[in-house]
This record gives structure tokens, C-alpha cells and sequence, in this order.
């Protein structure tokens, strides 16, 4: 469903990367420095690669040859970063449906509570983003990302700011994810046990090009 | 001592009306002005800096001379406005013309500050999540850059408060039309025994101020607040 | 909140917007030379007790307001410290020539702080005003275009003390700034209306110019081409006997046939 052709020079680091992915949760794996984030920046529209084509279901979102560029806003794809980066001025119940209102859906209660309980986030709804603890953040950051129902969800190392204890505390809420909606996900990492227990496909980076694909047993 | 004349009470009305209308009526072009210079780069963007910063480096009279030669009845853009029926020479309007225009650079100041203070991480979030531009602009950098807006907007209605200057040279010095506060005390110091109705005005003006800012300190704290997610 | 907030300030500048009673269109907006305000101040009391309509003025000196009518200012009527002025706005067609009179004299006199010790200065052809002010200042109004200063100039220069004073002139915007000066002691002299040294008890009358020494004296008045129809109606009561006594005793001398 989601196929990727980049290049792109940022500063003295050439990244140039190829893969294909057929849904389920494709790691990017590789060590730091090796082009993840920026990868999945251009994927989601944040980072305009040189030359290329990024293609969801079909539909190109960027391709330099026929000159097309989706903004961020367009793409419908949901981001999950590594800082959180819930809006501080707004509820954790607001920072929630921001993605909904801002892509003009309906409201659906029944989602809502769906990804509320899927996240055990309910009892955090009154509160503000200063007032949570890292774990909590993370949690209410998926949620947001979820709830504006994107085609496809980009997570980069989501727990790689969390201690070990919380680190185990958000793991299995990310299983959940996978197997209860079925979302396709790019799933940025560089712990092989993070990636060995969530990621259906690996996609191994080193300096900026594509080294390896395939399953985790490459892990 | 301290019951004020009518003509003083004007001045105090006028200067209040002067002021906080300037200030409300240049907001959105400071927010929006202070966005361009803080976000984006153009051809021109140095002049256009530099033309908004004129007013605080030019002599005030010199500034005000340039309003009569644009806006007076027979001015560049006046003789133009005259004919749709709006003067602002020698009116209160032109009065929030100078003001405003002498506070500007101050507000564009403060509130560039604050917007490029604004982490463009959150904006990059809004992106994701389905915000244009404009709503991004509207419920995440104007939000999160409040109290720098705030304090723009009070350095502004302060600014335009104690303009003398300009204002003298562009609307004159008409009691109820164009007499602020500043104009009334210059005119009281000429007038024999002025001198307590004059530091009356004074006490007023410096009151003004400091209420001004204390309520700008309780609104910038609390939408600080805000801002740190607490 | 915040909705709220912004929502009083927005009614506040809606109503306030809006100038209120503080101008009322029937106001009449007279333009009087500095010299004028006390006396003219009390007039317009009495005028508005006498059933007349507001009279808002604007006191600043003569050559500041022709120039501001000339620029479009608001002016009903104007009353000038001096014909060269009314003369310049006649001739630019600013002025109704038909409302037209001299309605004031005045005299110029040499002042000095109330605690100076000077006294029954003579003032005649060979004066030196310079060694009278010492290593002090004399203050005038602006000798180039405002009345009181170009009177003050007539006078030096017709009685030979024009060149060794002019350096030491202190020059302020108006005569009331000219006399603010010496009330408060930064100039030891000052040259003004007898009218104004009259309401300042912080300062001595020392010496009368000789009237052949200066161009009489004359503050014309008349109505602006953009008056309102009220005007005619205040430019009579200027003539009135309730006005002539209220000038008089501010010291004015009043050049006009009294009307009614």
C-alpha cells in the first residue's frame, strides 16, 4: 500500500532510500544518523526529497517528475512523534479531537471511546499535557494520531524517550494497536527488541540507503 | 484637588478612545505583519522591516508632517479620502492615525518575538493532523504566542496613550476633538497658574499606564499559563 | 474568557467610537490667537449662559492656526493677534470678508519676574534691552511669523536695539509660552501683551513700549468660509456690551461700534 522512492541531500548526508510496504507494521530500523526521521518526514510531507515518488494506495502524494506535492494537511496520514508534542494549551480531551475537526470529519462517540479505552486514556481527558506523566503523553499522542482516522500512521520511536519500566508499560498498547485496527503503520526504531515484537516487515538503514528488507528473523 | 474640569475630563475620554481604538484597529495588521517577518522570507523583507521601524527612529514632527502631506485635504491619499467623505486631518480618526502608526513598531516588536518563539514543531503536528496554514495560524501559533501579543498590545495602547509629537503636528490641539491628555498638559504649562490642573493630568496619565500594565501582567501570567500546559 | 473580555472592549470602543455630546455638530470651533484664552474663555461662558450653542476653542499662535485652517482645520472663526494673518487667509479665500471686523487692540509690554529688581524702565529710541537682561535671555514669541514676535521685532528695531538684542532672544511658539518663561524665572525679560502680564501674578509690567515704536496692535475676526450658520450669531455677541466689558477688564482695548 505504500510504496517509497527518496533522495535527498541534508547538509553533508545523502539519503537515498527504496522500499515497499504491504500494510501491517514496517520497522525502520537502523542506527541513529542513519536517515529514519527524515525518511518518514517525507513520507508524511514534513521534508521535501530532491527527486522521487511517494505512492499510498495508488494516489502519489509527492512525485518530482510529474510535479506533485501534497502538504502535510492533505495526506491523511497520522504522525506519532518521539516528543509527544501535545498542544499545551489545549486539553488532553481537545488535543484528541484536533485531528478530527481540522480534517472535517463527523463526530463519532463511538470511535472516541475506542481509542480511549484501546489507549486507557479516559481518566486524562480534563487534564493539560504539562500535568502528564511521559508514559501518559505518548499514550495520549497515539490517540490523537488514531482519532483522525488515517490511511496510514507513522510512529517515530515513539518509546525511545521512556525509561524501561514505561517503555514495557506502552509495548502491549502498541500490539493492541496492530492487531485491533489493523492500520498500516511505518514504525521508526533502533531497538531490535522493540522491533522484533511489533513489526510484520523490517527495513534495515545504514547512512542513508536501504541495506536490507524482510522479515524480523533478519534481526 | 483632585475633581478634574470638564475640559480635563475630555482629554482623559479623547486620549482613552484615541488609544484603544489605534490599538484595537492596528492588531490584526501587527499580528498579521509580525507572522510575515517571523515565518516567512521575500523579496523586500529587510525594507519592509525597515519602513515599519521608521516611525520610532524618525523625529515624531517629522512623522506627523508626513501624515499632513499624505492625509490632509489636500494631501497624496486625503484629497482622495475627502471625496468618499472621510477627513482625518485635524479629526480624532487622524489622532488614531498617528498614534497608531507611532506605537506600530513596538507592537510588531513584541509580537514577532513571541510568534518566532512559538516551536514550529507544534505547527508541524497541526499539519499532520489536517490543519491548513490558516488553521494552524488561528488555533496553534496565535494561541501559543498570546502573551506576546498581549504585551504588544499593551506597549502599544501605552505608546499611543503618551503620543504628543506627531499627533500636535498632524490634527493640531482642538479640545474634544483632538486634545489628548499630552496636548492638554503642553497647552496648561502656557497657561497662568496651569500648573496644578496640569500635574492632575499628569497623576491621570501615569494611573492609566500602571493599570495598564498591571492587567497586562495578570493576562500575559495567566495566558502564559496556558501555554506551558498547566 | 477570553470571548468575554474582547467582547467588552469591543462594546466600549463601538459606544466610544463614536464622538459623542463632546462635539456636538451645533458646536462652534473658534481659532484664537494664544493671547486671547483667559479673556475669550469667559466670553464664551458667557455666551453659552446668554443661551448660545457650545464654543469649543483652540488657542495656539495666530500664524500655527491660519496655517492650520489653510490645511482644512475645522475652524468656525478665527480671531488673529494681528490683520497680516486674517490678510493671508482673505487672500487665499478662507475667510467669509463680509463677517470681517476689528474687535481688540492691545499693547506690548517689557516684563520681568515678579521678584526682579527692576523697575520703571524707560523705554525710548537708544534702549539697551541687551545690557538691561544681563547674561540672561529676553523672552518673545517667534519673531518670524508669530504676532506677538513680529510686534517685539517692529519695536527693537525701531528703537536701535534690534542687533545687540536678537542673540539673545529666547523665541517660544507663542506669547503665553514667551510669558511662561519669565513667570518662571528662566529669562529675566520678557516682551508681551499688557493683557497678559495682567493675569500672571508671577510677573512685573517694568516698562510700556512707546505705541510709535510698533504697528497698533489690531486682533480682527471673522467668520471661516466652512462656518456653520451659528457663527454670525457668536461674532455678534463678540460685539455685544456683555463681551466689551469682559475684554476690558482684562485690559483689551475695544475698537469696535458696540452693537445693540
Amino acid at each position: 500500500m505504500l510504496a517509497v522512492d527518496a533522495a535527498k541531500t541534508l547538509g553533508e548526508f545523502t539519503l537515498a532510500a527504496k522500499f515497499e510496504a504491504s500494510g501491517g507494521v514496517t520497522a525502520l530500523f537502523g542506527p541513529s544518523g542513519s536517515g529514519k526521521t527524515s525518511l518518514i518526514n517525507m513520507i508524511a510531507g514534513l521534508l521535501t526529497p530532491k527527486r522521487g515518488a511517494i505512492v499510498i494506495d495508488g494516489e502519489p502524494v509527492f512525485d518530482s517528475e510529474a510535479r506533485i506535492d501534497l502538504p502535510p494537511y492533505r495526506r491523511q496520514i497520522g504522525y506519532v512523534f518521539q516528543d509527544g508534542r501535545l498542544f499545551p494549551h489545549l486539553s488532553v480531551g481537545h488535543n484528541l479531537d484536533y485531528g478530527r475537526r481540522m480534517s472535517g470529519l463527523d463526530r463519532d462517540d463511538g470511535a472516541f471511546k475506542r481509542v480511549v479505552d484501546l489507549l486507557d486514556i479516559a481518566p486524562l481527558l480534563g487534564r493539560r499535557p504539562g500535568a502528564l506523566s511521559g508514559g501518559e503523553r505518548q499514550r495520549v499522542a497515539i490517540g490523537r494520531a488514531l482519532l483522525m482516522r488515517p490511511r496510514l500512521l507513522l510512529l517515530d520511536e515513539p518509546l525511545a524517550s521512556l525509561d524501561a519500566a514505561r517503555k514495557r508499560e506502552i509495548l502491549p498498547y502498541l500490539v493492541r494497536l496492530r492487531d485491533e485496527t489493523r492500520l498500516p503503520m511505518v514504525y521508526v526504531s533502533h531497538d531490535a527488541a522493540e522491533v522484533k515484537v511489533l513489526a510484520n516487515q523490517v527495513v534495515i538503514l545504514e547512512d542513508g540507503h536501504v541495506v536490507n528488507t524482510g522479515g524480523t528473523e533478519l534481526l | 484637588m483632585f475633581d478634574l474640569s470638564s475640559q480635563e475630563w475630555t482629554a482623559v475620554a479623547l486620549s482613552l478612545r484615541v488609544s484603544l481604538v489605534a490599538t484595537a484597529v492596528s492588531l490584526p495588521f501587527g499580528i498579521a505583519i509580525a507572522w510575515l517577518l517571523a515565518r516567512k522570507s521575500f523579496y523586500g523583507k529587510t525594507l519592509l522591516n525597515a519602513v515599519i521601524y521608521l516611525p520610532l527612529v524618525l523625529p515624531p514632527v517629522v512623522t506627523g508632517y508626513l501624515l499632513l502631506i499624505a492625509f490632509g485635504r489636500h494631501g497624496v491619499f486625503g484629497e482622495a479620502l475627502a471625496r468618499i467623505g472621510i477627513v482625518l486631518a485635524f479629526r480624532w480618526t487622524g489622532a488614531v492615525l498617528s498614534c497608531g502608526i507611532m506605537a506600530f513598531p513596538l507592537m510588531v516588536g513584541a509580537i514577532r518575538l513571541s510568534i518566532e518563539a512559538v516551536d514550529r514543531k507544534f505547527e508541524d503536528a497541526a499539519a499532520t493532523l489536517g490543519a491548513n496554514r490558516a488553521w494552524t495560524f488561528a488555533t496553534i501559533t496565535l494561541p501559543l504566542a498570546l502573551p506576546g501579543i498581549i504585551a504588544g498590545a499593551v506597549l502599544a495602547f501605552a505608546r499611543a496613550l503618551g503620543e504628543f509629537g506627531a499627533t500636535i503636528t498632524f490634527v493640531s490641539n482642538i479640545p474634544g476633538e483632538t486634545q489628548t491628555i499630552s496636548a492638554a498638559i503642553y497647552t496648561l504649562t502656557q497657561v497662568p497658574g496651569g500648573d496644578i490642573q496640569a500635574f492632575r493630568l499628569v497623576v491621570v496619565a501615569m494611573s492609566i499606564s500602571l493599570v495598564a500594565l498591571i492587567v497586562s501582567e495578570w493576562f500575559g501570567r495567566r495566558a502564559g499559563a496556558r501555554v506551558h500546559g498547566v | 474568557m477570553f470571548a468575554r473580555l474582547i467582547a467588552i472592549i469591543a462594546l466600549f470602543i463601538a459606544t466610544a467610537a463614536e464622538p459623542q455630546a463632546v462635539r456636538a455638530d451645533d458646536t462652534i470651533t473658534v481659532f484664537a490667537a494664544a493671547s486671547m484664552k483667559n479673556a475669550l474663555d469667559d466670553a464664551d461662558a458667557a455666551f453659552i449662559k446668554a443661551g448660545g450653542p457650545k464654543v469649543t476653542a483652540s488657542y495656539a499662535a495666530s500664524s500655527a492656526l491660519a496655517k492650520q485652517i489653510e490645511q482644512g482645520a475645522p475652524a468656525d472663526v478665527f480671531v488673529s493677534a494681528d490683520t497680516k494673518w486674517m490678510d493671508y487667509l482673505a487672500g487665499k479665500k478662507l475667510i467669509k470678508p463680509d463677517t470681517r471686523v476689528n474687535l481688540l487692540g492691545n499693547k506690548l509690554v517689557l516684563i520681568a519676574p515678579a521678584d526682579s529688581k527692576l523697575a520703571n524702565v524707560k523705554i525710548e529710541k537708544g534702549f539697551d534691552i541687551a545690557k538691561l537682561a544681563g547674561d540672561g535671555r529676553i523672552a518673545v514669541a517667534d519673531t518670524k511669523a508669530v504676532p506677538a514676535g513680529l510686534y517685539a521685532k517692529a519695536a527693537l528695531e525701531n528703537l536701535g536695539a534690534w542687533a545687540r538684542a536678537e542673540p539673545k532672544l529666547a523665541q517660544g511658539e507663542n506669547v503665553r509660552a514667551a510669558l511662561a518663561f519669565v513667570a518662571r524665572g528662566e529669562a529675566p525679560l520678557g516682551i508681551v501683551y499688557e493683557t497678559d502680564a495682567k493675569i500672571e501674578q508671577k510677573v512685573r509690567i517694568v516698562g510700556y513700549f512707546p505705541d510709535t515704536s510698533y504697528p497698533p496692535v489690531i486682533y480682527p475676526v471673522a467668520a471661516t468660509v466652512t462656518a456653520k450658520s451659528d457663527a454670525t450669531r457668536y461674532l455678534q455677541f463678540l460685539r455685544e456690551p456683555t463681551a466689551k466689558s469682559i475684554f476690558e477688564k482684562y485690559g483689551f482695548s475695544f475698537l469696535v461700534k458696540p452693537v445693540s
